[in-house]
């Protein structure tokens, strides 16, 4: 198997972003709440361009229902998502540093987890839990940016998922209407354009910031 | 006459303003479980809505989330 040792590793990543830009991600720490379509999506774009460290948190395990989105294999059923992200995201980019908590989210727990993190990805499943992070990350945690998402299910209508600035702290990524709710399934596509909104919007505040 | 800015838009209400944030979600029929609301640009905390009083000329912003992720 050919290897890539680290200074090879950031070569590359220095070639491709050049060496401002891989600065400012190399020493970025990006919180990623919840892994699963969007959140292990969003963790596999920011590993690839070398965030220097992601804090993920989740509290469940791998099923079969999460593979037609999720970045995860068959042989890694039942095991939690924590540990099997981390292993994936480790095939990757073996240099990147994680910090993984296998924990359901809480209002008293998130800013603990995420103390380290200036920008949060929401990327939770159920609107209640959604509303209950982005609530305490606004007032709970001062300073920090949160990227969240409302809308996503179902396929076409590509161009209706939108990123809208909301305030300097909240970005929203969606079409705010197509929730597992109203009956919309999710599918890796249209989940996949969404968690690439919500990451590309990440790496525009790194960079300019 | 009276008027709140709902995420940027003028609502007007003939007599008076709904008297609390979680009047006004009853009102738009919005469940209140999965919204965060900022009046002038502040966060008002899930269970604050029922006794945040609202006041003609309120700026609100209410951020609305369905499942899926």
């Amino acid at each position: 198997m050919t290897k890539l040792n680290y200074e090879q590793f950031e070569a590359m990543l220095i070639e491709r972003h050049g060496k401002s830009a891989h600065e400012k991600l190399k020493s970025a720490t990006v919180g990623i709440a919840g892994l699963g379509g969007l959140g292990s999506n969003v963790a596999v774009s920011l590993t690839r361009i070398g965030v220097g460290k992601i804090v993920i948190a989740d509290f469940d395990l791998v099923e079969p229902s999460n593979l037609n989105r999720q970045q995860y294999f068959i042989d890694q059923l039942g095991t939690n998502k924590v540990a099997a992200m981390t292993e994936n995201l480790k095939l990757i980019n073996p240099y990147i540093k994680i910090d993984g908590h296998q924990a359901r989210l809480t209002p008293d727990n998130i800013p603990t987890i995420f103390s380290d993190c200036p920008i949060i990805a929401e990327c939770l499943d159920k609107a209640d839990q959604k509303q209950m992070l982005v609530e305490t990350v606004l007032n709970k945690m001062n300073n920090v940016k949160i990227v969240a998402v409302s809308g996503l299910g179902g396929y076409g209508r590509s161009n209706e998922i939108q990123t809208h600035k909301i305030s300097d702290r909240l970005i929203m990524v969606g079409d705010s209407t197509s929730g597992i709710e109203s009956g919309f399934s999710l599918m890796a596509p249209r989940v996949a354009i969404a968690a690439g909104h919500q990451a590309n919007a990440i790496v525009e505040l790194i960079l300019e910031s | 006459m009276a008027v709140l800015k709902i995420n940027g838009e003028d609502k007007k209400f003939k007599n008076a303003v709904p008297a609390t944030l979680k009047n006004l979600l009853e009102l738009l029929k919005v469940d209140e479980a999965t919204v965060v609301a900022e009046i002038n640009g502040q966060v008002v905390p899930r269970g604050n809505f029922h006794n945040t009083i609202l006041q003609d000329g309120h700026k609100i912003e209410l951020i609305r989330f369905v499942g899926g992720g």
